[in-house]
């Protein structure tokens, strides 16, 4: 999914600080009652209740209802029993779960990296003093409207032909076998195509970072005789790292469901190589095993909540852009 | 919605069937005119008819557009590609299902998810060894949940032309077959085709082969479940134990395979083998049709690919290519059983297992005719035949994955060891 | 405060954009250094730029191209002679129009919906603050930002199918509340910044807070429903997921399921699939290209809005 659904975690930390200062009276909107308390006109709750009706019956319910199945045998039909930890500690013990959180973790940190050093640098020259600045910025945001699993399969096809095919005419070896086949490297080609349809978002990100940046820090600089590499470094790096840090949480988040890509590309071979955990989580379903992927799902969700906490730390401290 | 958006362009198989299938379609229909209106109160019931073999989708969208002609009762729509798992998770699965009878299926119907069939007369006609195959997962206490269509037998393909052009034999020991091999290799022919890249091909043809000739399946698989979780390096029977050396086998074969190997699929294999790109392919009937559409007078034969030293110890590989059965949670359980019936009969059946080169399951089945297949015959008549290995495990084991490792260089002790330990662990918590 | 940023930024970028766009002959004879046209960087953006250009141009060639061509497995070559016959297949194979029409619908309902329920429940929130409820309402509906999809897909299958949503109609509900937290986020941000004496004066004049919402708050919140519709869009019509699992009769999929549906039945009519990739990437590019600036603008707001 290439939603980034995501935050600038910052604000909700800045909204809790607001609340635990009582900062927001003025923001009450209704008439005071005689005790200075707001009385709240009905409406309001007519315009956030069906919300989280909908809400928790369409996100909670389930959520729960996945948690209780875990300590079950339930295969998705019929009877079951409650096994209690029993799929836990199988799944704590099965190398392909296992295999699969590292995978997916691997995969979204290089991931995280590599699209944001390039988008980075994409956008330092896309700021630049360069000409079709707008054209060009248009072409490298097109590929964020691209469902991910349909540039899979055009990669899948450029991969298995055509790059081999331009290997073995030009004699190099390594390039005439298909990269989808070797386990080695098969994860490589997830990460490319991650890369390409994410890179955009990120861009127009750092493109904003970058604009924000006040002209005359770069006057300073240049009196200052520093080089370009310099300047990148030690002047724009720091005045845009909390737009890094955003990036970062906004992807890394979004790469660990990855799995439309790996099925256009991969469907988690060669061998089990490319398995990711939603992959896992699938594939194991459509096998029969409803109650135990709710035990690898579980643990995942602890995880995401464990990563989630960690950055909103991480964000609170880097809230000032 | 529109519901007919599967609709395939009604091409071949509408047309190229027969005039008997239309009038028996017709009988059918008014024998049950006849038996009384079992839908309510004349209205027409929906079905959902669930059939996924690639091949054979644009013949069975003609059955069902034929069916649906033939009366005004029951309305089938032809279901390609829902997920099945899902589907029963919903409660609402597909209302009839014919499709490759796996594990997928079996774990459903040891929870008792699919209905008893047993008092349809169609089920009296299966022939009791074939039925035996479908045992051979699972099986629900006093129900017939399951009733076999067509199975298919499959062993070595191989092109007539090029083993006449180099005067070399058809191999009947696992010696022979090596030289076969070499002699071709040196001859500049790739002497086998493989499609790495879609590992189901894998399975379902070197590996399969390679086990079934040495390995006695359902005697291996009764072991490996009463074993359980203890299933292990000690144990009586395991993977790593009992299929190593096949597995060794399956690897020297998969060195005669083209070098591009690992970045074909199944497609790219059928058009290359109609091209006479390689000697020998390891496929089932299925893909006939598939290189037929490449190159349709080409010659092909079949052998059983032989994995020992005996010449008269070859056996056929055969699966469940195509089952039927109806959910319990169908809420059309007649308008259902009346679908199965028009599928299960004699001509009907006769017809598919014709078109597809399958082989008939019931006691009344017609032989088959094809000559590229008609060699199995004998060894199908005579049970000489095994249920693929790679399908008789569980789903939750990737097996076909850990077999393109396998055979693509991977270590092979430690990913039987690893089959094993997923063996147990799914046993632990069944 | 967060605001601030966010509008400062959207300022920047339309500045630098009008600065970029025309660039004055006085600056460019500036300083040497920094204000010349930098070549090396021209040069280096334009290979950048063709790997994106190039799976585009071999989905459109491959597309254009007879079956025999394109199973040749040379996917550079121009098509000769060109054929539209891949097209006129794949229509007819996926039944193009009909997913089309799903994905419209869906994606529609999926940026109408979260732009609605996410704006009033922001304004309720925003509004009452000083009460629990409200307090914790948002929190509770903020935690599904933390909510990977594979935790809940499973239980939604069975729980969609039990009520009868198995279809797209459920996949739509589903998205909105995906992107509810988000948007929520942003609503509920942008809406502190509207300063109270605008509706104070409103409801001097009687007005009601339906009316107030509807006649005032509403349209204020034009540029950030623009931002939320964008994310919301884009979610929605590029999602696989969520309805390959949620939508049980296949001929009821989405563009983007469709292609994985029908990938075995392409087999190896390449110009058949490409064609097929191609008029599922399509609407969504075209639609880009006529609305690159307010897209641009809107994720580089939604995302930086910190």
């Amino acid at each position: 999914m290439s939603t980034p659904v995501t935050t600038a975690a910052a604000s909700a930390g800045a909204l809790v600080d607001e609340a635990e200062h009582g900062k927001v009276d003025h923001l009450a909107g209704t008439r005071h009652d005689r005790r200075g308390r707001t009385r709240v006109d009905p409406i309001y709750y007519w315009f956030l209740v069906p919300t989280l009706v909908i809400f928790t019956l369409a996100i909670t319910v389930p959520a729960v209802l996945g948690i209780f199945y875990s300590f079950t045998n339930f295969i998705g039909f019929g009877d079951w029993e409650f096994i209690g930890f029993t799929n836990y500690v199988a799944a704590f013990s099965d190398p392909a779960i296992l295999a699969s959180y590292g995978f997916t973790f691997g995969f979204a940190i290089v991931t995280v990296l590599l699209v944001n050093v390039i988008a980075f640098l994409l956008a330092v020259g896309l700021t630049a003093k360069i000409r079709l600045k707008a054209g060009l910025r248009a072409v490298f945001v097109i590929p964020m409207v691209i469902s991910g699993i349909v540039i899979a399969y055009v990669f899948n096809f450029l991969f298995s032909n055509s790059v081999p095919a331009l290997g073995s005419s030009l004699g190099i070896p390594w390039l005439s076998e298909s990269i989808l086949a070797n386990p080695d490297l098969a994860w490589l080609s997830i990460v490319i195509v991650t890369a390409w349809q994410t890179i955009p978002a990120t861009l127009l990100i750092y493109i904003a970072g970058l604009l924000s940046i006040p002209g005359e820090v770069y006057e300073a600089a240049d009196i200052d005789g520093a080089g370009a590499m310099r300047r990148l470094w030690s002047v724009t790096l720091p005045l845009v790292s909390g737009y890094v840090v955003i990036n970062m949480i906004l992807g890394f988040k979004n790469y660990l469901n990855v799995y439309d890509v790996i099925i256009g590309l991969t469907n988690g071979g060669p061998g089990t190589s490319t398995r990711s955990i939603a992959m896992t989580i699938f594939t194991g379903f459509t096998g029969g095993d409803y109650a135990y992927q709710m035990a690898n799902a579980t643990m995942f969700f602890i995880i995401a909540v464990a990563i989630s906490v960690l950055q909103l730390r991480i964000t609170r401290g880097k809230a000032a852009i | 919605m529109p519901r007919n958006a599967t609709t395939r362009p009604a091409s071949a198989g509408g047309r190229s069937r027969g005039r008997a299938t239309r009038a028996a379609a017709a009988a059918v229909a008014t024998a049950f005119a006849l038996a009384g209106c079992s839908t309510a109160g004349g209205g027409t019931s929906d079905i959902t008819f669930h059939m996924s073999k690639p091949e054979a989708i644009p013949y069975f969208q003609g059955l069902v557009d034929d069916f649906n002609a033939s009366q005004d009762e029951v309305r089938v729509t032809l279901d390609t590609a829902s997920n099945l798992s899902a589907g029963f998770l919903r409660g609402n699965p597909p209302d009839v299902g014919l499709l490759n009878y796996n594990y997928e299926m079996a774990r459903f119907m040891e929870r008792g998810a699919l209905s008893d069939l047993s008092d349809m007369p169609e089920a009296d006609r299966i022939r009791p060894e074939v039925q035996d195959l479908v045992d051979q997962y699972a099986t629900y206490p006093g129900r017939t949940s399951v009733l076999p269509y067509s199975v298919a037998a499959a062993s070595v393909i191989y092109n007539v032309e090029i083993f006449e052009e180099h005067g070399i034999e058809v191999p009947t020991t696992w010696d022979e077959l090596i030289a076969v091999c070499d002699e071709l290799e040196a001859a500049g022919v790739t002497p086998i085709y493989s499609t790495f890249k879609d590992p189901w091909t894998l399975g379902q043809g070197l590996f399969d082969y390679s086990v079934g000739g040495s390995v006695d399946v359902p005697g291996f698989l009764e072991q490996m479940d009463e074993i359980g979780t203890e299933v292990g390096p000690d144990s009586a029977v395991s993977f790593q134990k009992t299929i190593l050396e096949p597995s060794e086998q399956m690897r020297r074969l998969a060195e005669y395979s083209n070098d591009d190997a690992a970045s074909r699929g199944y497609g790219d294999g059928n058009v290359a083998f109609a091209n006479g790109e390689a000697a020998m392919y390891m496929q089932g009937p299925w893909a006939f049709g598939e290189i037929a559409k490449t190159a349709p007078d080409l010659e092909l034969a079949t052998f059983p690919l032989p994995s020992s030293d005996d010449p008269d110890d070859l056996k056929v590989r055969v699966n469940l290519d195509l089952a039927l059965w109806i959910p319990e949670a169908s809420t059309e359980q007649e308008a259902a059983r009346q679908f199965v019936s028009y599928l299960m009969q004699k001509d009907v059946m006769d017809e598919y297992n014709a078109a597809f080169l399958g082989f008939g399951t019931t006691t009344d089945a017609a032989p088959v005719t094809d000559e590229r297949i008609v060699p199995m015959q004998e060894y199908y008549d005579a049970g000489a035949f095994y249920q693929g290995l790679s399908r008789s495990i569980p789903l939750t084991i990737p097996i076909d994955n850990y077999i393109q490792t396998m055979a693509t260089g991977g270590d092979i002790p430690a990913t039987l060891a690893t089959i094993d330990a997923d063996w147990a662990r799914l046993a632990l918590r069944g | 405060m967060t605001q601030t940023a966010a509008k400062r930024t959207a300022a920047s970028v339309r500045q630098a954009t009008a600065r970029n766009g025309a660039p004055t002959p006085a600056r460019r004879r500036g300083k040497v250094g920094q204000e010349k046209t930098s070549w090396t960087t021209m040069v280096i953006l334009f290979l950048c730029a063709i790997t994106v250009i190039l799976p585009l141009y071999v989905t459109i060639s491959m597309s254009l191209k007879s079956t025999s061509q394109a199973v040749d497995g040379n996917a550079f070559s121009l098509p000769a002679p060109i054929d539209f016959s891949g097209f006129a297949q794949a229509w007819e194979l996926t039944n193009f129009p009909v997913a089309f029409t799903i994905s419209l619908l869906v994606t529609a309902g999926t940026v109408v919906g979260t732009v609605i329920l996410a704006s009033l429940a922001s304004y309720a929130i925003v509004r009452n603050w000083d009460r629990r409820f409200f307090r914790w309402s948002f929190f509770y509906l903020l935690a599904a930002m933390f909510l990977p999809f594979p935790v809940v897909a499973l239980p939604q299958i069975q729980l969609t199918g039990l009520t009868g949503l198995a279809n797209p109609a459920g996949v739509t509900i589903l998205h909105i509340m995906f992107q509810l937290s988000f948007s929520i986020l942003l609503f509920t941000a942008f809406l502190r910044s509207i300063p109270l004496e605008l509706e104070e004066s409103a409801r001097i004049d009687g007005a009601t807070t339906w009316q107030t919402f509807r006649q005032l708050i509403f349209p204020l919140l034009a540029p950030m429903s623009a931002t939320v519709a964008i994310f919301a869009f884009l979610a929605s019509w590029n999602d696989f997921m969520m309805p390959s699992l949620i939508i049980a009769d296949s001929a009821q999929q989405t563009l983007p399921v469709v292609q994985s549906i029908f990938q075995t039945q392409f087999s190896n009519n390449y110009n058949v699939s490409f064609a097929s990739y191609l008029m599922a990437m399509a609407p969504a590019i075209v639609v880009y290209l006529f609305t690159q600036r307010w897209v641009m603008e809107g994720v580089t707001q939604g995302a930086v809005k910190g």
